[in-house]
């Protein structure tokens, strides 16, 4: 289809919206120079190091294309992204917020940016983050950004149903070269039900914000659903559209013996997550995705399976080590001993001192394990085997380490930026020092965020005969200066190494990780409630009685099993009781926010 | 050569739309002219260094853009600026009498009080004058100003500008040297006065 045409089908679709077609036109010229400066101005502060002048410069040059501003202007905008002038972003936000076509809605410029950074199919964690950060200055309310990224999702969903012919044999070359190189690239990873995937972008659509698309001015994504649209889809999602899950290693690939990728959430989204569990045990936590249940930070998550005989092994011998041999009280003493800081002069009790074999080499193995578990995560990244879209990494303990090492043989790799957005390492058993984290600056775009507990002994235990005992990051900040680096001290929720499994949701609140819970109170919390959405929602309550419906579809996925997996999550949907407080197995209401007062009991009312 | 570099400056040229602000730092940059050049989008942007007493300074010059619709974007430029050229039109008397203006913004945008400014009558080489050079001289002095007339097509004075600008500035302690993180303070031409004869025609400082 001829892009000029999809414009305006789109516009008609979308009932004279066509205010946000491409903001290039619709804004005057001062605007639009403000526009691109803020976001040179906002690069240079976001990514100041030099290995991103390219990435920044390369921005800015096509943002002004797409802008349809003068060449004129490229020296100016190249200067802002090298950080040169340092005017700082008041007068070009000011003068944005100001314009007649932004007053009411600053959100056309997220979504504008969005449009923008996905034209060619390549969303770069980049160009994520850079995205939240001038929302974020133009005061656009937060979570926009990701309803922006799912109506763009829908609207180019849209117009790559029907591929025309010359676009699908083009579209099957192109997968077989990739299959090709797939093969090459690992020569173990299946390919089944590729191909049928991939013509859809691998888009099993889910119903996730239906309305979205329709209001917020789908029409920016006009200007891509050309029959460009196909292509920039298969290259978000991974275009052999088995993505992650379709990544099963047929046979050892060196010394690791189970790496996986488990879905956490069935979603699509433009941004991914993968979450890294650290052990294993048995009882509740006898599965890498059960820590993980309340983890939504992406509609799409993935928990990475590895190793899991060592880890179940680990797991076993922590819960002897501490439920068994360590008494209550020496552990009590020992955790008070190693806050007041006096690591160095620590006597271990001659109990654990006993029992010290029983750890060591479980942890041990387990340790070498997960750097090359990390190393091997790292190739799979790079090879974009999740497609083109920003990733998270969230791990604890282990798991952690895992991320640790996946970064740092990202870092020794080129052209590896871009790739992570933010990740979070909780209890991570790996060393603090700002020397050796100084190269994960280049690889992350958004934030490196250590979780440590300074009464950690067992963590500190470990590390007794190392010589980087006194310098683990799990146990301490780590002091690198750069705006990425967020250290967090835990100590209060985590009382032992164990709990970084037990409080996970506490946890992943603290540092930020969105939640089931938070997304549901971003939600009760919206400014901009759609009110097409609200008017959904009413007529399906009116329509199902029985039937409960939570305000927010689009975060309502099935949890995903998976054969091998067999813990699931209970559906439960108490939403129709007024002050719900969740069941007896202390897992919440997946609809409430907290128990006391739920905030979907005028919802129930209706139900009732 | 980048070891050499005592200082970088920021210089800002500003003026009514029109009296040839892009020509001048055309002329300065890259030494050449255009009758037909386009008017400035938003704000140009070109480094050069210049060595002045023996001093390299790398010069980050910013061209304003001097359309009315353009104005607002104007401000965010005048922070951290060490200097300004003022440019008006000496064939349009009208780019002279709104100079007062300009110096308004001038005095609520910038951030330092002690910038160096500079006046420059540009288009002497046309044949209708508007504005006698003793009027800018005066107007000038009375705003504490370097003054100098010029033309961007003859090339007249366009270099002088530059350079007396910068030489006022490295000889005024404070506006740069917080400027320079790394190097220590080099005072070492405080005496300054051996300026090149050429120049001393037009340039009065004041």
């Amino acid at each position: 289809m001829d892009p000029g045409q999809a414009a305006v089908s789109m516009q008609d679709e979308s009932d004279g919206k066509a205010a946000a077609v491409v903001l290039g036109r619709a804004l005057s010229e001062p605007d639009r120079f403000a526009y691109a400066g803020l976001c040179g101005i906002c690069l240079s502060q976001l990514f100041p190091e030099k290995e991103q002048r390219s990435f920044c410069t390369k921005f800015v040059e096509d943002l002004v294309d797409w802008l349809d501003l003068s060449k004129s202007v490229l020296p100016a905008m190249v200067a802002f992204a090298s950080g040169l002038g340092g005017e700082g972003t008041d007068t070009f936000t000011k003068l944005l917020l100001e314009d007649p076509a932004l007053k009411s809605n600053p959100t056309v410029v997220t979504q504008d940016l969005v449009s923008f950074s996905l034209r060619d199919g390549f969303y770069d964690s980049r160009s994520r983050v850079l995205i939240s950060h001038v929302s974020w200055l133009l005061r656009v309310p937060p979570g926009t950004l990701e309803i922006c990224e799912e109506s763009l999702m829908q609207s180019l969903k849209q117009h790559t149903e029907e591929p025309s012919e010359s676009v699908q044999a083009s579209r099957k070359k192109k997968e077989s070269r990739k299959k090709l190189k797939r093969y090459l690239l690992i020569g173990l990873a299946t390919v089944g039900g590729g191909t049928v995937i991939g013509l859809t972008g691998g888009l099993a659509a889910p119903l996730v914000a239906a309305g979205a698309a329709t209001i917020i001015g789908s029409a920016g994504a006009a200007a891509l659903a050309s029959t460009a649209g196909i292509a920039i889809m298969a290259s978000l999602f991974g275009a052999a559209g088995a993505g992650l899950t379709g990544y099963k290693m047929k046979k050892r690939v060196g010394a690791i013996e189970e790496f996986e990728f488990l879905p956490l959430t069935g979603g699509r989204q433009l941004h991914i997550s993968i979450a890294i569990t650290g052990w294993l045990s048995t009882g509740k936590y006898g599965s890498f995705v059960a820590p993980w249940q309340s983890l939504l930070h992406s509609s799409e998550q993935y928990c990475l399976a590895w190793e899991s005989k060592y880890l179940m092994e680990l797991g076993n011998t922590l819960d002897t080590l501490l439920n068994g041999l360590m008494n209550v009280v020496a552990q009590e003493a020992l955790k008070f001993t190693i806050l007041s800081g006096i690591v160095t002069a620590l006597t271990w009790p001659a109990s654990l001192i006993t029992v010290a074999s029983v750890i060591d080499n479980p942890w041990g193995v387990c340790l070498s394990r997960s750097a090359e578990v990390g190393k091997h995560l790292a190739h799979i990244l790079l090879s974009r085997q999740q497609g083109r879209r920003p990733v998270t990494l969230i791990g604890f303990s282990l798991g952690a380490r895992v991320i640790y090492f996946c970064l740092q043989e990202l870092a020794q790799e080129s052209g590896s930026e871009g790739i992570i957005e933010d990740v979070v390492l909780l209890g991570a058993p790996v060393e603090g020092d700002a020397d050796r984290w100084e190269p994960l600056t280049r690889v992350v775009a958004g934030r490196i965020v250590n979780g440590y507990c300074r009464g950690d002994w067992l963590l500190s235990f470990v590390y007794r005969s190392s010589s980087a005992k006194l310098n683990v990051a799990g146990l301490q900040p780590v002091l690198l200066k750069d705006r990425r680096m967020v250290n967090m001290d835990l100590s209060s929720v985590v009382k032992g190494h164990l709990d970084y499994m037990k409080q996970m949701d506490t946890l992943l609140k603290a540092v930020g990780i969105k939640t089931k819970e938070c997304r549901l109170g971003e939600q009760s919390g919206l400014l901009y409630q759609p009110p097409v959405i609200a008017a959904q929602q009413e007529s399906k309550l009116v329509a199902n009685d029985s039937v409960d419906t939570g305000p927010d579809s689009s975060w309502d996925w099935e949890p995903v099993t998976t054969g091998r997996d067999s813990h699931t999550v209970e559906q439960i949907n108490c939403c129709s009781v007024k002050g719900c407080a969740g069941n007896e197995t202390g897992q919440r209401c997946r609809n409430c926010a907290n128990n006391n007062d739920c905030p979907f009991g005028e919802l129930g009312g209706a139900s009732q | 050569m980048e070891e050499d570099i005592l200082t970088t400056l920021k210089i800002l040229i500003i003026g009514e739309s029109g009296v040839g602000k892009s020509s001048l730092l055309l002329r300065f940059t890259d030494d050449t002219f255009d009758p037909e050049l386009a008017a400035t989008i938003g704000v140009d942007f070109k480094v050069k260094t210049i060595s002045v007493d023996g001093n390299k300074a790398k010069l980050a010059i910013w061209d304003t853009a001097g359309q009315e619709r353009f104005r607002t974007l104007t401000p965010s430029y005048y922070r951290g600026a060490q200097g300004v050229i003022l440019v008006y039109d000496v064939t349009r008397r009208d780019t002279f009498t709104r100079l007062d203006n300009w110096l308004n913004e001038l005095e609520t945008y910038c951030t330092r009080n002690d910038i160096v400014k500079m006046l420059v009558g540009n288009k002497i080489d046309k044949e209708n004058r508007e504005v006698d050079r003793n009027e800018g001289l005066k107007f000038a002095r009375k705003h504490s100003m370097l003054f100098i007339e010029a033309s961007a097509k003859t090339r007249d004075g366009v270099q002088c500008a530059f350079e007396e600008l910068v030489e006022k500035i490295i000889q005024t302690p404070g506006l740069w040297e917080s400027e320079t993180n790394n190097r220590g303070v080099r005072l070492s031409n405080e005496d300054g006065g051996g300026r090149g004869g050429s120049c001393s025609g037009y340039c009065s400082v004041l």
